[in-house]
């Protein structure tokens, strides 16, 4: 378990934190189901970059990513004995991340698309500007971004947008950072890739400050290959349990 | 009346209901979990009335004309409609709620080692 809190002064070489909070607790939750093969290689990434307080959570993997993860001291890992889905990870990772007394918490995806040096520019408001939920857009920075996965973001921008009334150029992306209070506030029931788009929902529904910075994604033929991720048939599904968690 | 006689749409009905009604056979045969014969016996009237019907469509006639709804019909076909809606939403709302229920308890396993060390 880690003990270990990091301090952001260490983090903001460029602008000292006015957020009297020194030595805050930045959590990173890495929500992953069969990425055995990069796991490892994520949360060292993460563990260069300044950032020891690391949470993964094996949402029911078949190929031993729990194992995986164990290997690396000083990193939690908790295991989902049946996949729930993405949000129903992402969301035990938030609540493990507070029980060890989190004040930021910094969820990410586990297949390594999400650059840990984009962590300081996510949790920089939040520290320095009392913002409550900060957005990683590809979308401000869609630079290698294949064309159908931006019209693809377009359409559940949209789709989000007109359900539950917020205007964000990334409603899908995996890539946040929450203040304490945000993580408190938001209460989601989505499992599956819904869940991204229900944050946005309790955003609005909370009157939560917000603010979305560029991230870059790095997609590589592993990222990509993978089958779960939210492509058109995953896509149909998100909007029909949008559209249920409304009539219901 | 011969097989020749039928339409596409009858044919495609009885195929269908033939093959429910054999799963529903077969998983009483394996004593799979939730199977009762109460289930074996609405499955098989559901999707042996179907065969009925589409077999013998005249007998819709005479059942409206026995229980007095001849002029009626579509309306009863409508409230028909609206039920099995009904019902599958209802489903889908349990099917929700245990999906829900399912998630929690895997959470609250899963934390069990953070409360554990606490």
């Amino acid at each position: 378990m880690p003990t270990e809190r990091t301090n952001i002064t260490n983090l903001q070489n460029d602008k000292k934190p006015t957020n009297p909070k020194l030595g805050v607790g930045v959590y990173i939750v890495i929500p992953a189901f069969n990425e055995s093969l990069v796991i490892n290689s994520v949360i060292d990434e993460i563990k260069v970059a300044g950032y020891n307080n690391i949470i993964v959570i094996d949402d029911g993997s078949s190929d031993n990513t729990c194992g995986k993860a164990k290997e690396i001291s000083g990193v939690t890992v908790l295991c989902h004995k049946l996949n729930r889905g993405k949000g129903a990870a992402a969301k035990t990772g938030i609540e493990a991340a507070k029980l060890l007394g989190a004040d930021i918490i910094v969820t990410m995806d586990g297949d390594g698309q999400h650059d840990p040096v984009d962590i300081k520019k996510l949790i920089f408001p939040i520290i320095n500007e009392n913002y409550d939920v900060v957005l990683g857009s590809r979308l401000k920075n869609p630079k290698g971004m294949p064309w159908y996965k931006i019209v693809h973001n377009k359409i559940a921008n949209l789709i989000t947008w007109y359900l539950y009334g917020l205007w964000v150029t990334d409603s899908q992306s995996g890539f946040r950072a929450y203040s304490r209070k945000a993580a408190d506030d938001i209460d989601t029931k989505g499992d599956r890739y819904e869940y991204e788009s229900e944050v946005i929902r309790e955003i609005y529904k909370h009157k939560l400050k917000y603010c979305e910075v560029p991230i870059q994604v790095r997609y590589t033929d592993y990222s990509m290959g993978k089958v779960q991720k939210q492509g058109f048939v995953n896509g149909i599904k998100t909007f029909y349990k949008m559209i249920w968690r409304i009539i219901h | 009346m011969t097989f020749s006689n039928l339409y596409l749409y009858q044919i495609v009905v009885i195929i269908v209901s033939v093959i429910m009604i054999f799963q529903g056979f077969q998983r009483f045969a394996k004593r799979e979990s939730g199977q009762t014969i109460f289930k074996l016996l609405l499955r098989i009237a559901v999707w042996g009335g179907m065969v009925g019907v589409v077999i013998f469509p005249k007998f819709t006639y005479q059942l409206a004309h026995s229980i007095g709804i001849t002029g009626n019909i579509n309306a009863v076909i409508l409230t028909g409609f609206l039920l099995v809606f009904l019902m599958i939403f209802k489903l889908l709302s349990a099917i929700e709620r245990l999906e829900q229920n399912i998630s929690e308890l895997t959470r609250k396993d899963s934390l069990k080692e953070i409360k554990k060390e606490d």
